[in-house]
């Protein structure tokens, strides 16, 4: 069987890099899976949830924030701003971002992009955190 | 006597200096290790942004984008001084300072524009003393720059440029080459003036990609990031460089105190068998004189 691998880097340092049997990202405009032997491709990422699952079928979870995904041959990069294991993330603070997110009053076309970013990341953020 | 407690004295103090300067060289020598494996962790992030910009140079695309564009006429500018919060490290933040006055007298003689940004309470008290006016002043990077707090002032920086509120960012910094080899240099980061990786990735065989949206859309997105990696680099390299003058320093003081330390202990002991010889020699004059 072909393999999979998953390199996991943010500005600050390597996340991960070690074997995967699966990874579901989420691309710009929706999910998107990756399994052994997948095509080469560059893509843009959203907000959300990056999963992954080994030989074993054991599951991790983390949050990611935006960035760009390059899978070529067996090794899928994931290059991000931040990444959070979902099970660090806490509702209360996911829910006070939220608060914080809509109470904004953006004026110009540009803060209203930002708010609407923001506002993104707490509601996906908060999606996440009510999993667990 | 009185110089010989006198010596004595400066003797304790002396070690004490030493205890001192030997503490921060281990501090500083821990806190490097600290901030350079942190430094190669952010390498390798650069390194990946341009093996995508490489593949993107691939795809037959036209590079353009905002930020590559250098402006036909620079009228404003920022310059970004990075320096320590803290002295004693060596030429350290001397020589970062000179660079950026060799670089503001160098805009003032062009007519350009500068907002002067200053990172490090050294870099910050020397600029208000030199009566250069600082538009923005941060206190809060140490040694390990976090990229969210670096990011804040990336993002501002693509949006001004973008909006056309200022035609370029220059950064004075300490470089990072080797362990044993940094410089203070004034670099431009905007508008970027190459992504890096074009060459070194002709040789590899090239891969059919998928572009999700499209590469276009890719290049738009990719273009800030490379920057803001870039100044996240330059961050850490300010960082990296302070500890090692810090520990280079520090390793002087700590040998020249243990210099003066051994001569302050042979004039102790010179003086003091003086005295013993005086005074047996007033004793043994003493008896003669009654014999």
């Amino acid at each position: 069987m072909a393999e999979l691998s998953l390199v996991l880097v943010t500005p600050e340092r390597t996340l991960f890099d070690k074997p995967v049997a699966s990874i579901r990202v989420p691309l710009y405009d929706g999910s998107a899976g990756f399994y052994p032997g997948r095509a080469p491709l560059v893509g843009r990422l959203g907000i959300g949830e990056l999963k992954l699952a080994d030989a074993g079928g054991a599951t991790e979870s983390y949050f990611i924030d935006g960035g760009f995904v390059q899978v070529k041959g067996s090794v899928v990069s994931i290059l991000t701003n931040a990444a959070t294991p979902v099970s660090e993330l806490s509702r209360k603070v996911a829910a006070t971002k939220l608060r914080e997110a809509n109470a904004e009053r953006a004026k110009t076309d540009e803060e209203y992009a930002a708010a609407s970013r923001r506002l993104e990341k707490a509601r996906k953020m908060l999606a996440l955190a009510g999993k667990e | 006597m009185a110089n010989r407690r006198l010596l004595v004295k400066r003797l304790k103090a002396v070690r004490n200096i030493r205890k001192i300067t030997r503490t921060m060289e281990l501090i500083a020598t821990s806190r490097f290790k600290k901030a350079m494996d942190r430094a190669t962790e952010a390498a390798e992030y650069t390194r990946k942004i341009s093996e995508i910009v490489g593949d993107l140079g691939r795809a037959n695309l036209k590079f353009s984008h905002p930020l590559l564009e250098r402006r036909a006429e620079e009228k404003r500018s920022v310059l970004l001084v990075l320096t320590a919060n803290r002295g004693l490290c060596g030429g350290y933040n001397a020589s970062v300072l000179r660079q950026a006055l060799a670089h503001i007298r160098g805009l003032k003689e062009k007519g350009i524009e500068f907002q002067l940004e200053v990172s490090g309470k050294r870099g910050i008290k020397f600029l208000n003393y030199q009566k250069v006016p600082i538009q923005k002043q941060y206190t809060t990077f140490e040694d390990q720059p976090s990229f969210a707090a670096v990011d804040e002032l990336g993002a501002r920086y693509v949006d001004d440029f973008i909006a056309g509120r200022i035609d370029r960012v220059d950064v004075a910094y300490t470089q990072f080459v080797t362990s044993s080899k940094q410089f203070a240099v004034v670099e431009s980061l905007l508008p970027i003036a190459s992504l890096g990786g074009g060459a070194e990735t002709k040789s590899e065989a090239g891969v059919d990609y998928e572009f999700l949206p499209s590469a276009q859309e890719i290049l738009a997105e990719i273009v800030p990031a490379a920057f803001r990696a870039k100044l996240f680099k330059c961050f850490l390299d300010a960082a990296v460089s302070e500890q090692i003058a810090r520990m280079v320093a520090m390793k002087g003081a700590t040998e020249n105190a243990d210099e003066m330390a051994g001569s302050l202990k042979q004039q102790y002991n010179r003086a003091r068998q003086a005295g013993i010889t005086s005074e047996l020699a007033e004793i043994i004059g003493g008896a003669a004189a009654l014999g």
